[in-house]
């Protein structure tokens, strides 16, 4: 069996990249360029970079200027958010492995052995990275033992550990109910990245859906302030609001909601995210039939009972890729806070490289920088992925069937 | 308030006066039409496309709207009330052309939604009541399949029971099985005439002569937004009376 697998490969090579004389020349040209960028980019990073960049600031690069005696509260979190990840995956996947839940496990466990040691963290810091992965492991395999299927009561609960787990994660971020406070200004690096991401994509995900239901309602106020909102916010380019909102925000929010720049940006970031989400639902919501609404209506459901039980799903379903490259964007455009000066990721990547003692190190912490935004971004196209499957109901049947 | 023409005795189910529609361009799509529809009757409407059969009983559960005239469903007037409106939906049951069955939800969900959500039914009673109902339209070994796993036909017939779910007054056909491939109306005519034989009370717009012949009490023949002619079915396939009908019929033979 594996000897005939052999055999079929040294086939299936053959056919895909030796099929014709031209193919093969093709394939040579191409496996010379990649061996030979490929090498370059190793040379480099192996003999050449000077990894003491990263290493020396790797606590810097994670939080900012998170206070020292305050880092347990993130940890903390870390082990919380590593718990609750087990969690979920576990409950859906239930005793099986597949493949691609066995390669995550191993890049999971490769990744807590190798990352922490090539910082050179110390043995202390080392020993908690692996005990988080093998928190997360050690839950998701629990949790598929034991937890699927989960009684209907705990399932349906589920879903609402995470907003729970994100109110938690703020109060430990920020502090308050009996926690030292630690002041936005404080927070940088990954944490500030990850904290205005995940704010602004949690906000302006429900803010986006009405105002694309704005755009199509019969009311005329509320059609035409969706469609100025809308059009203003895509016609203007996000720094401009950053900088604006760092003016003005502070008057048209209510004082509590954004007492300082980190959480004026949160929520412009929010607003610009929230006009780009809502024509993604729009263009959603245009796919389905104005038959659904109609038959809907015919059975004696009211509009709101309609849109939610019969429009919206089909429709969030269609808006879900579009919404989530949002989101990947949206990712990506916190880097522009550095420009108002906030320690986000690349805002602490500035400062570091602005440090005479790492001068010229500025290829290392753009790779870092790249490697970084890489993975959350593969993160939550995965996580759409997976969702987008398990909503289509063909691939839900044939999974049935 | 007696319709000499019809052949059931009952209550008044529905009753049109001089109902007119403009569509918001300027087209006017019904141009005073007038329709009584008793307890138990069956009423086929047929007429060329465009000539607003369907925008008229699309009127009766307040799909469209409509300018002048006065509409009585089940006693309740219909008016720009949302109250009414809802009222009325509860009571008027649609089965469409498309069929219109929702996508994301297994056939059994799709006969349970209303009934749970608008008559607030316990769940199992609901479900026990809609795996009755696909057993009468023959498709109860397919309730956990989704819609697009049926054919059109099973679709069809899947719509007549989610619409008999809500235990409607009145069913509204709004031609059911145009969009069908040949072999499949067959079946769904003969769900249909079962209803009709169990007395329920049915609007039908169809271009099915047989069906008409052999189901319905009357057939009322539509064109340019009015009525050209109301007749019971062998009167008006052997004997019509105006010169549209005798058109249209030269048409469909």
């Amino acid at each position: 069996m594996e000897r005939l697998g052999a055999d079929r490969w040294v086939l299936r090579l053959r056919r895909e990249l030796f099929a014709s004389r031209t193919d093969g020349v093709i394939t040579l040209v191409l496996v010379g360029l990649l061996l030979g960028l490929g090498g370059a980019f190793l040379r480099w990073a192996l003999f050449q970079a000077d990894w003491a960049v990263v290493q020396v600031n790797s606590t810097l690069f994670a939080v900012g200027r998170y206070p020292l005696d305050q880092q347990w509260r993130l940890w903390l979190l870390t082990s919380l958010l590593a718990a609750a990840t087990g969690l979920s995956w576990g409950v859906l996947r239930g005793r099986d492995w597949p493949p691609n839940d066995r390669i995550a496990a191993v890049l999971l466990g490769g990744l807590a052995l190798l990352v922490p040691l090539f910082l050179q963290l110390s043995f202390a810091l080392q020993a908690r990275w692996w005990a988080i992965a093998l928190l997360l492991l050690g839950v998701r395999w629990a949790a598929g033992r034991w937890g699927n299927p989960l009684p209907p009561p705990w399932r349906r609960g589920l879903p609402l550990l995470w907003p729970v787990l994100y109110l938690v994660g703020m109060v430990l971020i920020s502090g308050g109910l009996g926690l030292m406070p630690v002041r936005p200004s404080d927070w940088g690096g990954l944490l500030m990245t990850l904290v205005q991401s995940t704010f602004a994509i949690l906000l302006c995900f429900p803010l986006g859906l009405a105002l694309a239901l704005g755009r199509r309602s019969e009311l005329p106020l509320l059609r035409w302030g969706s469609v100025i909102y809308i059009e203003f916010i895509r016609g203007a380019p996000l720094i401009t609001l950053l900088f604006l909102g760092q003016n003005i925000l502070g008057f048209l929010l209510p004082g509590g909601l954004a007492p300082d720049r980190v959480w004026r940006a949160a929520w412009v970031l929010t607003f610009f995210a929230a006009a780009y989400v809502a024509e993604a639902v729009r263009s959603g919501l245009a796919a389905v039939p104005r038959g659904q609404m109609e038959a809907a209506r015919a059975l004696g459901l009211p509009v709101p009972q309609a849109l939610i039980h019969v429009v919206l799903p089909q429709a969030l379903r269609v808006a879900l890729p579009a919404t989530v490259g949002q989101f990947i964007t949206l990712l990506q455009d916190t880097t522009l806070l550095s420009l108002i000066g906030l320690l986000d990721l690349l805002g602490v990547a500035r400062t570091v490289m602005a440090n005479p003692a790492f001068l010229g190190k500025n290829a290392e912490v753009y790779l870092l920088l790249a490697v970084l935004f890489w993975c959350c971004c593969a993160a939550l196209g995965l996580g759409s992925r997976a969702l987008e499957t398990r909503l289509n109901p063909n691939t839900l049947s044939a999974a049935r069937a | 308030m007696t319709n000499p023409s019809s052949t059931a005795s009952g209550a008044l189910m529905i009753e049109a006066r001089g109902v007119e529609k403009w569509y918001p361009n300027g087209f006017q799509a019904l141009r005073g039409v007038d329709l009584t529809v008793s307890q138990g009757e069956v009423v086929v409407i047929m007429g060329p496309s465009g000539s607003g059969k369907s925008t008229f009983i699309r009127t009766f559960n307040a799909l469209e709207d409509f300018q002048k005239g006065s509409i009585v469903v089940d006693g309740i007037a219909l008016s720009n009330d949302v109250r009414n409106i809802d009222a009325v939906r509860r009571e008027v049951g649609m089965v469409f052309q498309q069929f219109n069955l929702f996508p994301h939800l297994t056939v059994l969900e799709n006969l349970t939604l209303a009934p749970v959500l608008v008559r607030k039914r316990p769940k199992a009673e609901v479900e026990r009541r809609a795996r009755q109902l696909l057993e009468r339209v023959g498709i109860h070994e397919q309730a956990e399949k989704y819609p697009g796993q049926l054919s059109g036909g099973q679709q069809q017939r899947v719509a007549i029971a989610r619409s008999l779910s809500m235990e409607p007054r009145i069913l509204l056909f709004d031609e059911p099985t145009s969009s069908l491939d040949p072999e499949m109306v067959q079946e769904v005519l003969a769900v249909m005439q079962e209803l009709a034989r169990d007395g329920m009370t049915m609007v039908v717009v169809t271009h099915e002569v047989r069906f008409a012949r052999q189901v319905a009490d009357r057939v009322v023949l539509m064109a340019d937004g009015q009525v050209v002619e109301e007749a019971p079915p062998e009167q008006f396939f052997t004997n019509p009376q105006h010169e549209r009908s005798k058109q249209f019929l030269s048409q469909i033979a």
